[in-house]
């Protein structure tokens, strides 16, 4: 069960951090941090800078992320931004556009 | 909407929280319940109840909602479309506006409250229960 929940109907306009996981289903604007999993579920909307031990994209994301392990954009994912993680993956379906940083 | 997850351990699709270990500083709103047990520091604008869990702190210049549960600590002013409840423990600095405002033993609350309700025709003097009162002013720790 994920520490911090931002439910379908809720907007928040600010800044989130936690030292746990987050799973955002509503609107988030402005800048979200985490040091545990970061989920952005289907139907969600994202305009932040993301900063994750991980993050998991279903839904629309409009800013720049860095995870520490791995970022994983879903099918159905629309994430406008650059990626920066260890580990990236993008599924069939996902609309992606920016730059990915793999650190290599 | 419907929820498609259960992993969120949401009641609810349109639910939200705000976990121990988390901060929001910034303007929250919209529907759907709200318990915050971390830290929020902003105006909170709910169609939905706001419960301020035990250990957890709102500073915040404006709150509404609808019902409202506070045991934790809660500073400003809150207007809710329904109940108020200060649960023991709570420590709560501003303005209480509700339908119905609860005060446990053991809340420690500073500020008014303002809560429209009718006097009986006695008290208030006039028939056919026209009278109605409102309490204000009222600033005080208990315990």
């Amino acid at each position: 069960m994920a520490s911090t929940v931002i439910g379908a109907g809720i907007t928040i306009e600010g800044e989130i951090a936690t030292d746990e996981d987050i799973v955002v289903a509503g609107t988030v604007r402005g800048k979200l941090t985490a040091k545990d999993s970061v989920t952005i579920e289907h139907g969600a909307t994202v305009e932040a800078d993301v900063v994750g031990g991980s993050l998991v994209v279903g839904g629309a994301l409009t800013g720049n992320v860095t995870a520490q392990e791995r970022v994983d954009l879903q099918s159905g994912a629309r994430v406008i931004g650059n990626v920066k993680a260890a580990r990236v993956t993008i599924a069939d379906g996902a609309q992606f556009k920016g730059s990915v940083d793999m650190d290599v | 909407m419907a929820q498609t997850r259960t992993a969120t351990g949401a009641r609810d699709a349109s639910d939200a929280r705000i976990g121990s270990a988390a901060r929001v500083r910034g303007r929250i709103q919209g529907q759907g319940n709200l318990l915050v047990e971390g830290h929020v520091e902003g105006n909170v604008t709910l169609r939905g109840d706001l419960t301020i869990a035990e250990g957890a702190t709102v500073t915040s210049e404006a709150i509404s909602a609808q019902a409202v549960h506070i045991a934790g600590s809660l500073e400003g002013n809150v207007t809710a479309s329904g109940a108020v409840r200060l649960a023991s423990g709570a420590r709560v600095r501003g303005d209480l506006q509700g339908s119905s405002i609860v005060i446990d033993d053991g809340a420690r609350f500073s500020g008014k409250l303002d809560c429209e309700f009718d006097l009986p025709p006695e008290l208030g003097g006039a028939s056919q229960g026209e009278a109605r009162g409102r309490a204000s002013n009222v600033s005080g720790a208990r315990r």
